[in-house]
């Protein structure tokens, strides 16, 4: 074990709190867990490195910091800085059917509702999963009264400043037919550690349009989760854009828990520098008649490594799913590294699946093309590269953070291209 | 044989692609204004003329000189090509999804636009001339907002090359097989899209494997390509001969030049 | 419908029998004194002894790896017998005519007579039979063009330079537990040399089979192709229908030099257990290759049999523009497991390498492809290509695929598709409408499904896997 573990693990036993059993629960997992090492599938690419050397460490007191702005959108914001929930920055007026409460303010029966939920969704197999859920003090329920529509998207943003460590947890919970967006939206700058989990139970025929965010770069640890469970004719659409950083992972795990489920998850992300980025999405297909699309695109520049494992498991009562993968990787230099796993395990025989992916270098006959119509080469990459990426940004649903996204992402390409 | 006032000047052309060499001697003039046709049976190096002048990766000069404009075409890169005023409608043009073919064709003509030293144009003005010229070649203006050629038909897409040529206005334009996949309808609107930018100062080289596109443009001169070279010009008369006789008289006919010297 | 496929595919094991053979059989047990028992059985010189016996100092220290998606009982290795031969041939006999005959019917039986005036022309047989090479056919024919074709034993005396260099440069020693195990009891297996722009003048081919109970088999295989030379080898293997779990531990290297071509195929028909997984063999084999410039390495195999398979033929691309190829079918029925796969590891540049899987499971097996394409900094405009296909009759099996994807060169492109699809009851519908029985619809698709692997096989072997699938599943269907 390792001694940011070990000390994880004392700083968590000096808490107290309504989360104590999920927390003691945790506790006696990672007491047993091996610290992960190049030999453990889950981390085989991605060292723990910074992890093990991080300065950052509590800090408490007025950071200061509020989130940016999204020109266009109209967003409920709920504020975590610094890892504690910041009320005075939260949204105090809430559309009805909509419920936001902080763990601790709830009766101690919702709160044993909630302790019975953690965990079912996100899988104890994931080692910062169990740190989060012995360190995490602020949870924040979320709730959607049944068959309503909540129009105004729902912002959970997690700021943290320098040298801070900050480990949140949201509990979101759409009632038959409901209808939410969220997006989760990391601001991290300077040496810090973040663990971010959002659990997300969508009941049947309800609708989750999901976003997340992890656009700070440097030198932070950034490790994150969100977990779906999907009942029966449910619908989540899911979009990612990643930056990398010393190291980013995040881990997404779709759980069909229902029938005629369906499941959509947009991933991109580009690396930069000495950026290192992994995503882990896990579709559970437990069962019938579900779908699943994935998409993930990665553009990898300079000496930055970038890890993709997309595992889809059709368990045997899940007939007649279709869950299609397409994983496609840009390389643009040649101290950039690409790791990717796309995995299958079926158990069901009337099912179709497929997973595609490719590792390549930018098209050359896209290029030779821009160029036969007086496009410079560099611009003509820094097109093709975008292309590659919007065809995902296009299929954001909300067209305000699509656009408020997009030039981000040009910017980002623009600065890959000067080196 | 070269001309000071010509536009394009091609001499003892030799090129290969992945050493197997395509052309062989290629000599070719052409004045401004001029529309000249490239006939030839396939394999004879059409469509190799068009990617060894636009400087496609892979296709190397092993002799022999191009000018355009006066200038050393052959020294560019194929962008500057470009920004000289060569255009290449391709037989099949790429697809490039995530591209849009606006952000696309104001990326060239802002290109082109900067390299001859001229101002800018607005979005709003860009977009409005980008309108008209889809107008033009009958593409509906939704085509604007798509992947650039992605999910278009074959038609389609040589609607949208000529759409391309309209707005960024070459000196020379290479038709590469303008006319293959086209119904006889599409080939009117693009012959027709042709024809309209057809101008004492802008010059056409049509590649094609059939007379039947030269009914609708009518060239000034007719080439034959075999084996790499010219080996036979005459006038718009000439394709009706080929058509037909087919190429296989051709075949081993002596080139011109050789026939001049 | 998913009865009848599966009642399809059944069949009777043909190569269960027992050879009524007497053997000198090893006690159960490992230890240094057992391996220095086997180097002596075969007189080997010290140095073999030494790198034996380091090999299992490694062994000791290792443990047996986990990651494979198959299950089985912890093996106990103390438990098996590292050497079984039968006593005809300590004699060590001169020629066919001095082979105990029922040796001979042995291999009749299986449809390899080694008698060369009844083979197929064009193929040379070494049999191995438990521990020892019986017979190697077609030697002199061999000869005359330089090709050494002859036990592993043999070749560590008479060719100990071309064994020193090569053994164990391709499989390192303790590159992994099984191959460490083979390192330390190896006991007989194949060598092969081909020389200098030669075209081997026929087929090479090794058959496997273990007769003794309680024993494991631990064969090795070296084939050597110096420059610019040229052989095709088979590999077929069988063994008894027994209710212990027998291991089968093999190490097969290759090395291709520069402008060499080898390509390797195997027919691997172990048997497979009974419906409920009794019995069987353990398959655990390691076999790499490795390409010098220009060469070609293909892998062919179609695996049917073992009640576990852990195999993974492997191609390093060390030299510019050489090329390597994986083709493989697996089947798995009853409760076989089988993990298998490929690495491609692209060092040099240009390399290419095509991967194509075909896995079938059916009843409640389990069938998983696990690969690697590795693309090194220096792998300048390498390619990969790879598919992998799944074909599941009926839902109490599994088909999985773990595919290991790692590039390091911005010019490489690699390309990975997998798809998993079932015999449709429409496509049994049209084939039964059309006048055809069920099994022959399902064999037929079976057999399209495969296909781009079987075009791949020598013709000989092309039958044998035919045979494999399809023949055998003539009326079993009532």
């Amino acid at each position: 074990m390792s001694e940011w573990l070990e000390s994880a693990i004392t700083r968590a036993q000096n808490l107290n709190d309504w989360l104590a059993p999920k927390r003691a629960h945790a506790i006696e997992l990672l007491t047993q867990t091996k610290w992960p090492t190049r030999k453990t599938e889950a981390w085989r690419y991605t060292p723990l490195r910074p992890v093990e050397r991080t300065k950052a460490g509590v800090v408490s007191g007025d950071a200061n910091l509020s989130p940016e702005s999204i020109t266009g959108l109209e967003a409920i914001e709920l504020v975590f800085v610094n890892g504690r929930f910041d009320a005075t920055q939260s949204a105090k007026e809430l559309p009805t059917g909509l419920l936001v409460s902080l763990g601790q303010d709830v009766d101690s029966a919702q709160q044993t509702v909630a302790l019975n939920a953690f965990s079912t969704i996100k899988p104890e197999r994931h080692l910062f999963g169990l740190v989060n859920d012995a360190l995490a003090e602020d949870v924040i329920l979320v709730s959607v009264a049944e068959g309503v529509e909540i129009t105004q998207p729902i912002r959970i943003s997690s700021l943290l400043s320098q040298g801070a460590e900050s480990h949140t947890r949201v509990q979101v919970t759409l009632a038959k037919g409901a209808r939410l967006t969220v997006i989760e939206d990391i601001q991290a700058q300077g040496d810090t550690l973040s663990t971010a989990f959002v659990e997300y139970d969508i009941a049947a025929d309800a609708h989750l349009d999901h976003y997340r965010f992890a656009l700070q770069t440097g030198t932070n640890v950034s490790i994150g989760g969100s977990h779906f469970n999907l009942h029966d004719k449910s619908k989540m659409h899911s979009s990612i854009v990643g930056f990398g950083s010393d190291l980013s992972r995040l881990d997404t795990d779709i759980i069909h828990a229902g029938e005629f489920a369906d499941a959509k998850l947009n991933a991109i992300y580009l690396l930069d520098g000495k950026e290192l980025f992994d995503l882990h999405a896990t579709v559970e297909h437990a069962m019938p008649n579900g779908t699943t699309e994935e998409n993930v695109r990665c553009i990898v520049a300079d000496r930055a490594r970038a890890v993709f494992n997309g595992r889809i498991h059709i368990h045997r009562d899940a007939q007649k799913t279709l869950a299609s993968l397409n994983n496609r990787n840009l390389l643009m230099s040649d101290k950039a590294e690409i790791n990717t796993k796309p995995e299958l395990e079926i158990y069901a025989d009337d099912v179709r699946c497929a997973h595609g992916a490719t590792v390549a270098e930018i098209d050359k006959q896209a290029l030779y093309y821009l160029q036969t119509r007086g496009v410079s080469r560099s611009k003509a990459q820094v097109m093709l590269n975008f292309g590659f990426i919007n065809e995902l940004i296009d299929l954001m649903p909300n067209a305000a953070l699509a656009e408020w996204v997009r030039p981000i992402i040009r910017e980002r390409f623009a600065q890959m291209e000067v080196k | 044989m070269s001309n000071t006032n010509s536009l394009l000047t091609i001499k003892d052309l030799y090129a290969s692609v992945e050493d197997k060499q395509i052309i062989k001697g290629l000599n070719l003039d052409i004045k401004p204004g001029e529309v000249h046709a490239i006939m030839g049976p396939n394999g004879a190096g059409k469509s190799t003329m068009g990617y060894v002048l636009s400087g496609r990766e892979g296709y190397t000069v092993d002799s022999g000189s191009v000018t355009l404009g006066g200038q050393d075409l052959l020294d560019m890169e194929t962008e500057d090509r470009a920004r000289a005023g060569l255009f290449l409608a391709f037989q099949y043009p790429v697809e490039i999804p995530g591209v849009s073919n606006l952000e696309f064709l104001k990326a060239s003509v802002d290109a082109q636009r900067e390299a001859r030293g001229e101002e800018a144009i607005t979005s709003a003005e860009f977009l409005k001339e980008a309108k008209i010229a889809c107008k033009q070649v009958d593409l509906p203006v939704s085509f604007l907002k798509r992947g650039v050629n992605e999910g278009f038909s074959g038609g389609e897409k040589k609607r949208n090359e000529l759409m391309q040529m309209l707005l960024l206005k070459p000196k020379l334009c290479i038709l590469d097989e303008t006319d293959s996949g086209l119904d006889i309808d599409a080939l009117q609107v693009v012959a027709e899209g042709v024809n309209s930018q057809r101008s004492a100062d802008r010059s056409f080289i049509v590649v094609t494997h059939y007379q039947r596109l030269l009914d609708y443009i009518k060239p000034d001169f007719v080439h034959v390509l075999s084996g790499g070279k010219i080996v036979k010009s005459g006038d718009a008369s000439l394709a009706l001969e080929l058509e037909a006789q087919g190429y296989a008289w051709l075949q081993n006919a002596p080139a011109e030049d050789e026939l001049e010297g | 419908m998913t009865e009848q496929i599966d009642k399809a595919l059944a069949r009777e094991y043909e190569a269960g029998f027992v050879s009524d053979v007497e053997s000198e059989t090893f006690l159960p047990g490992l230890d240094e004194d057992v391996i220095r028992r086997i180097s002596g059985m075969k007189n080997e010189p010290e140095w073999m002894l030494e790198w034996r016996l380091s090999a299992f100092r490694e062994w000791l220290e290792m443990e047996e790896p986990e990651w494979a998606h198959v299950d089985y009982p912890k093996i106990d290795f103390q438990a098996i017998s590292y050497y079984s031969a039968p006593k005809s041939m300590k004699d060590k006999p001169q020629s066919l005519d001095e082979v105990d005959p029922e040796l001979l019917r042995t291999y009749e039986k299986l449809g390899i007579p080694l008698i060369e005036q009844q083979m197929l022309a064009g193929i040379a047989v070494d049999a191995v039979f438990d521990s020892v090479s019986v017979v190697t056919t077609f030697r002199d024919k061999l000869e005359e063009a330089g090709v050494i074709f002859c036990p592993i034993s043999e070749a560590i005396k008479k060719h100990p330079d071309l064994v020193k260099k090569y053994i164990g440069s391709v499989v390192p020693k303790k590159d992994n537990y099984y191959a460490a195990l083979n390192c330390a009891v190896f006991t007989d297996g194949s060598f092969v040399y081909i020389p200098k722009g030669t075209r081997c003048p026929m087929e090479l081919s090794t058959y496997f089979r273990i007769n003794e109970q309680n024993t494991g088999q631990f064969e090795r295989t070296l084939i050597i192709a110096d420059e610019g030379s040229h052989v095709s080898y088979l590999e077929g293997c069988t063994a008894p229908q027994r209710d212990e779990n027998q291991l089968h531990a093999a190490v097969v290297e290759l090395v291709a030099l520069d402008d060499a071509e080898i390509k390797y195929s195997t027919v691997q028909n172990w048997y497979p257990g009974d419906e409920d997984g009794k019995g069987g063999i353990f398959n655990f084999v390691t076999k790499r290759g490795i390409c010098h410039t220009n060469a070609k390495i293909s892998w062919t195999q179609v695996e049917t049999g073992s009640s576990v398979t852990w195999k993974y033929p492997s191609c390093i691309l060390k030299g510019d523009n050489s090329v390597g190829e994986f083709y493989s079918v697996a089947l798995t029925r009853g409760r076989q497991q089988a993990d298998t796969g490929t690495k491609m590891i692209h060092l040099g540049k240009n390399t290419r390498s095509t991967i194509i899987s075909k896995g079938i499971s059916a009843g409640k097996s389990n069938n998983s492809y696990r690969g690697l394409v590795r693309m090194n900094p220096g792998a300048k405009g390498a390619r990969n290509f790879t598919q992998c296909d799944s074909l599941l009759i009926g839902d109490l099996c599994g088909a999985h695929t773990f595919p290991y994807i790692e590039s390091r060169n911005p010019s490489a492109i690699i390309e990975h598709e997998a798809t998993t699809s079932k015999v449709s009851d429409e496509q049994m519908f049209l084939c039964r409408q059309r006048g055809l029985d069920p099994e022959k619809a399902v064999s037929m698709i079976v057999n399209g499904f495969c296909k781009e692997v079987f075009k791949e096989l020598p013709m000989e072997f092309a039958v044998e896997a035919g045979k494999l699938l399809e023949i055998s599943l003539e009326g079993s269907v009532g």
